[in-house]
């Protein structure tokens, strides 16, 4: 580990060659832990994970599951470290022990947001923290719209979760389009605000990201590796509660009147599921799908 | 001239006997003080008494009188002492024979009519007066009842001043007739289970709760039913025993809950506003009083929107909670409260209720991360089980009535007698020992399984670990079952605390 501060300026030969698209690349980079990482960003192996710092649970899910996948494919997984989306993929990647890259407003060794101190502190000493600005300054206006086109740069492939508009996320995917990089967004609810500027990017043509495998299919050629991972049999009842969840149903009451179950027996089905790892409980203990996916065979419904 | 009564001061929901001296002087000025530590209700006692005797036809004595309150230096509150002061100087003033109060007691408050008020606590001065066996107690009438309650000894019910001269003779009034608590009688009072519709979930949450006495964190956004759901409990839960009902008849006597006549045997439901402060909530002041949780004795404290509880009224209740009792320590000695309750909790997902998955939630993102830290910081170690609940749906409400408490209350009732032949009389699940869950856990083969998968996935601490366990005991009483199985271990596990532990 290492907490000193490196610089990598233009015309270096560890300076990344893709900031050189920029129209006005950043004169140099200043960045914390691991140099040889950003330096190796090539042409194919890095995509910018963006989002809103006030997402839903369901975008997070989907931002964490992203970042575990694509960075255990062996992507280099990009983000701003900001809360929400950001902090989520970074979360992710680290869990799989996968690189990721922190894009920073601020110096690289200020940390900002300051509650993601411990993300800050796992991403150095594992990964790296990159900065436009000098060590020491403190993020000011100005600061993430030119930290969102280094963002959008790095990136093969720029993926946005969730995001309101207007939006700085908007801003990161609209520079990464102009630079000729892939866009693509996760579909959201159409009432829900947070997925209004996601929804918007896919009606102007940016790809429908479902899973880490359309991420890879775009970037690396269809079919080219399979990402999910599989969870163990189950039978057929607890098929249905699975499909009940999935569908919306998040307390053990809904998914009985969904199933047609009475209602405890639905609580014993989700609890066995959540013990399976194909649901997971927020705080105020309702149910949700993890990504984990069920074998074939037990998949019944179309 | 000197005489002295007896009467009794209220400390906490227990009395202290305190003898009243008035001494009228023939020389001096016309002068009435009151000594012996009396607060600033017993010391206007003095303008209650004057106008009192006046206008029930004694005199008030034109001489230098001095009441005491003795013993002088136990701190004495109220105005229950006022009945003692005016008898002591209409016997040191001649106006009545001594020997009319010979080994009587006397408690009331004087209205500037001569009517006399009723006081809180006549139930516990009852009590204490059969213990010092004298020959009678008088009450204000509205008490009547209560004082009666321990059946020694004679209660004397006084509606005005006046009536002292009664006392002793053929005119004196007959004593309150002997009161019945109603225990087992009709089966349950207060609100029924079968208004709420729907949220079959809940109910079980509900069902298990009660059998077990374990404490009940209900979330969901506002609108799904919450607190009707708490203000149900009571109606499952199991009648209190004759030795209970006077607990809490004791507890609601002490805060002048009482005075109508009404004797409920019902179990309590207090329901604190969150803005309470943290004396409200466990009782304090000086001289302390009972707070809410005294108040939930033997029933159900609920606390709406959890999360917005000051954290020093939260943390406070952990004694409480742990110990059935509160012990309120002042320079002039300690009181100890009883305060064996349910808690049960209800609390929005966040901030704005509407729940961040909802798409619409409109909550700050560090608002939204507090409120759930504070959520899943508040009590954590001492809430067992946790339900979250969603609106009820069109056809659930539309769903013909559901069971009725009654039914349930049956099932809660036969889980707690096995709890009881296990543990012994009045004991539950909920405050089973180490140990006691040990022995009482034979769990299957799948059971262990299950428990040993909820450790590996789910991350489950120790204090989880056997928070699980005995809510699984619980489900398997309730379905009458000694081993506990797989399914019941499921259950359990759906039914824990998220993000404590």
């Amino acid at each position: 580990m290492t907490s000193s501060v490196w610089r990598l300026p233009r015309g270096d030969e560890g300076y990344p060659a893709p900031l050189q698209d920029l129209d006005e690349p950043p004169a140099a980079l200043h960045g914390i832990g691991d140099a040889g990482l950003v330096s190796g960003i090539g042409r194919n192996t890095a995509v910018t994970i963006v989002g809103s710092r006030n997402p839903s649970s369901y975008g997070l899910e989907v931002a964490e599951e992203l970042g575990y996948l694509l960075a255990g494919a062996g992507l280099v997984v990009v983000s701003g470290m900001a809360l929400g989306i950001d902090a989520a993929a970074h979360r992710g990647a680290l869990e799989a022990a996968g690189p990721t890259i922190a894009v920073l407003g601020s110096g690289p060794d200020v940390v900002y947001p300051r509650s993601e101190r411990r993300l800050y502190e796992r991403i150095t000493s594992a990964c790296a923290v990159v900065s436009e600005m000098p060590p020491g300054t403190v993020p000011g206006p100005g600061c993430f719209p030119k930290r969102n086109r280094i963002m959008a740069a790095l990136g093969t492939m720029t993926v946005v979760v969730e995001a309101a508009q207007p939006s700085g996320s908007l801003i990161t995917a609209e520079q990464a389009a102009k630079l000729g990089r892939e866009v693509g967004a996760v579909p959201g609810r159409v009432t829900s605000r947070v997925a209004r500027g996601t929804n918007a990017l896919l009606a102007e043509g940016a790809g429908v990201i479902r899973d880490a495998q359309d991420v890879l299919d775009r970037m690396v050629g269809v079919g080219a590796r399979t990402v999910h991972r599989d969870g163990p049999a189950l039978d057929e009842e607890l098929v249905q509660l699975l499909h009940a969840v999935a569908d919306g149903a998040s307390t053990p009451g809904a998914a009985a009147v969904a199933v047609g179950v009475a209602a405890a027996e639905a609580a014993v089905g989700l609890a066995r599921l959540e013990l399976l790892g194909y649901l997971r409980a927020d705080p105020a203990g309702r149910y949700e799908r993890t990504s984990i996916r069920a074998p074939e065979a037990t998949t019944l419904k179309p | 001239m000197l005489a002295t009564t007896r009467t009794f001061s209220l400390l906490g929901i227990e009395v202290r006997e305190v003898h009243v001296e008035v001494d009228v002087c023939q020389r001096g000025l016309q002068t009435f003080s009151l000594v012996g530590l009396p607060d600033a209700a017993v010391r206007e006692s003095r303008e209650r008494v004057r106008s009192a005797l006046e206008n029930s036809g004694f005199d008030f004595p034109k001489h230098r009188i001095t009441a005491n309150l003795a013993p002088a230096d136990l701190r004495k509150a109220g105005p229950s002492f006022d009945l003692a002061i005016a008898a002591g100087l209409l016997i040191a003033s001649g106006q009545l024979p001594a020997e009319r109060l010979e080994g009587v007691v006397l408690a009331g408050e004087l209205a500037l009519d001569g009517s006399i008020r009723p006081v809180p606590g006549t139930l516990a001065m009852a009590e204490a007066a059969a213990r010092l066996e004298v020959t009678a107690i008088v009450v204000p009438t509205a008490n009547g009842s209560e004082a009666a309650l321990p059946q020694r000894p004679r209660v004397i019910p006084l509606e005005r001043l006046e009536q002292l001269r009664q006392l002793g003779s053929v005119e004196e009034p007959p004593p309150p007739p002997s009161a019945e608590l109603s225990l087992n009688g009709a089966g349950p009072v207060g609100p029924d289970l079968s208004d709420l519709r729907g949220q079959p979930y809940l109910r079980d949450a509900l069902e298990i709760a009660a059998a077990g006495g374990h404490s009940l964190l209900i979330v969901g956004p506002p609108g799904a039913g919450k607190s009707l759901a708490a203000r149900r409990l009571p109606s499952i839960l199991p009648p209190l025993s004759r030795a209970d009902a006077m607990e809490v008849l004791r507890v609601a006597s002490a805060c002048g809950r009482l005075a109508n006549g009404a004797l409920p045997t019902q179990r309590p439901f207090r329901a604190p506003h969150h803005t309470i402060s943290t004396a409200g909530l466990v009782g304090g002041s000086s001289p302390p009083r009972p707070g809410e949780v005294t108040l939930a004795h033997r029933g159900v404290l609920f606390l709406d929107e959890l999360g917005e509880f000051s954290r020093e009224s939260l943390e406070a209740l952990r004694q409480p909670l742990e110990e059935g009792r509160v012990a309120i320590t002042r320079a002039r000695g300690a009181v100890e409260l009883p305060c064996r309750f349910m808690l049960v909790a209800a609390s929005n997902p966040c901030p704005c209720g509407r729940g961040e998955e909802s798409g619409e939630c409109e909550c700050r993102p560090a608002s939204a991360r507090r409120y759930r830290a504070k959520l899943s910081g508040a009590l954590a170690d001492r809430i067992d089980l946790s339900v979250a609940v969603e609106r009820p749906t069109a056809q659930e409400m539309a769903a013909g009535a559901p069971v009725g408490s009654a039914g349930v209350r049956e099932r809660v009732v036969a889980a707690r007698e096995r709890q009881e032949r296990r543990l012994g009389l009045g004991r539950c699940n909920a405050d089973m020992t180490l140990a006691e869950l040990r022995d009482a856990t034979s769990l299957t083969r799948e059971a262990r399984r299950t428990l040993a998968q909820g450790h590996a996935q789910l991350r489950l601490s120790g204090r989880g670990h056997d928070r699980v366990l005995r809510v699984s005991r619980t489900i398997a009483d309730l379905e009458g079952s000694d081993a506990i199985t797989d399914e019941h271990v499921a259950r359990a596990i759906g039914l824990r605390r998220r993000g404590s532990e």
